[in-house]
């Protein structure tokens, strides 16, 4: 059986599905059969960052109301043959999701895949607390903005409480990713450090994130920033991904402005 | 090359309210593990008498005051 993991956040925009794909591919580049799911339906948006928008046929509401087969509906993606996606149906509204049949498409996803990670919608909107319901882990993705992380601690809260796992009396465990932190911003003490985020939310922290122009030229030519090595975040996505699948990687220190006298001079002429 | 005598970030004032903010969130959430079987119960009592569209119940800390408020929407035709 693989494992199930949702990708969460508390308020929307704050790179959710950015992380999803990434660490999708991520996973798939360490050689582990990945499928990828958008839950945020009638906001699909996943297809368009891994590039696969063309070549949607069929979406998971479809798949779990039995209409159209799994594999059917599995896009094969052209960046890794471990990688595969299921689109959110961009037609339909989000209370199409009931309990049963998630659990019915996550488990089948569970038994051909060592990797299902489910895009959830964002914490606060409807939808969210079926896409958790039946998860063994959850990555909460947060910005080092006050919102951001008050919401994020609200739908970690709901987590707790709607998850089939915690009903059984077991746990989700929670692992967090700080996104888009401004080295300069922390060091000269404008932006919350991660230590910060770490004390208020109490969870294990997965990766930090720098801010990266590259991320909106990746999502402008549908291509993950994981698969450009010279990106701050690629690099970053690529050490989570690692994690995920078990390896022990160093969080690297990326709250440190670069140094070097190169970097010095460059700032002198900016 | 100034930035020793920047004035001080905002950044400790965040953690600031946000370690409030989220304290008060978590009290007042719903942080009983038996809320839904609460409600479940509460559902059937009323449902007895009269139709129960939803229910919602809040715990709400307000000083040293702390309160239980039961929230039943009825059914509009009921």
């Amino acid at each position: 059986m693989g494992i199930i993991i949702a990708v969460i956040s508390g308020k929307g925009g704050v790179g959710k599905t950015t992380t999803t794909a990434n660490i999708g591919l991520g996973i798939a580049l360490n050689e582990k059969k990945c499928v990828v799911v958008d839950f945020d339906i009638g906001q699909r948006n996943l297809d368009m960052i891994l590039g696969l928008e063309n070549r949607v046929v069929y979406d998971m509401v479809q798949v779990m109301d039995e209409e159209v087969g799994l594999k059917q509906a599995l896009i094969k993606s052209k960046m890794s043959p471990n990688l595969f996606f299921l689109a959110a149906s961009q037609t339909k509204d989000k209370s199409v999701l009931n309990s049963k049949k998630i659990l019915k498409l996550v488990t089948t996803l569970s038994e051909e895949f060592e990797f299902v990670i489910l895009d959830a919608p964002a914490g606060i909107e409807t939808g969210y607390e079926h896409t958790i319901e039946f998860a063994d882990r959850a990555i909460v993705v947060v910005n080092p903005e006050v919102s951001s992380i008050r919401d994020a601690d609200r739908a970690i809260g709901i987590l707790d409480s709607k998850s089939q796992r915690v009903k059984d009396g077991g746990e989700v465990l929670k692992y967090l990713i700080i996104n888009r932190i401004d080295a300069k911003m922390v060091q000269s003490g404008e932006m919350l450090s991660s230590e910060d985020i770490l004390d208020i939310l109490s969870i294990p922290l997965l990766g930090k994130i720098p801010e990266d122009r590259g991320i909106i030229d990746a999502s402008n030519q549908g291509k993950p920033i994981i698969l450009d090595k010279n990106s701050g975040a690629g690099r970053a996505y690529t050490r989570i991904a690692a994690r995920l699948c078990g390896e022990q990687v160093a969080m690297e220190d990326i709250e440190m402005p670069e140094s070097g006298l190169m970097h010095k001079i460059k700032e002198m002429f900016k | 090359m100034f930035s020793f005598f920047k004035k001080q970030g905002s950044a400790k004032t965040a953690k600031d309210r946000l370690t409030i903010a989220i304290m008060s969130d978590r009290q007042n959430g719903s942080a009983f593990p038996f809320m839904e079987q609460m409600k479940a119960e509460i559902i059937e009592v009323v449902k007895k008498y009269m139709g129960v569209k939803a229910i919602e119940i809040k715990k709400e800390v307000d000083g040293d005051v702390e309160a239980l408020s039961i929230d039943v929407q009825l059914e509009t035709n009921a």
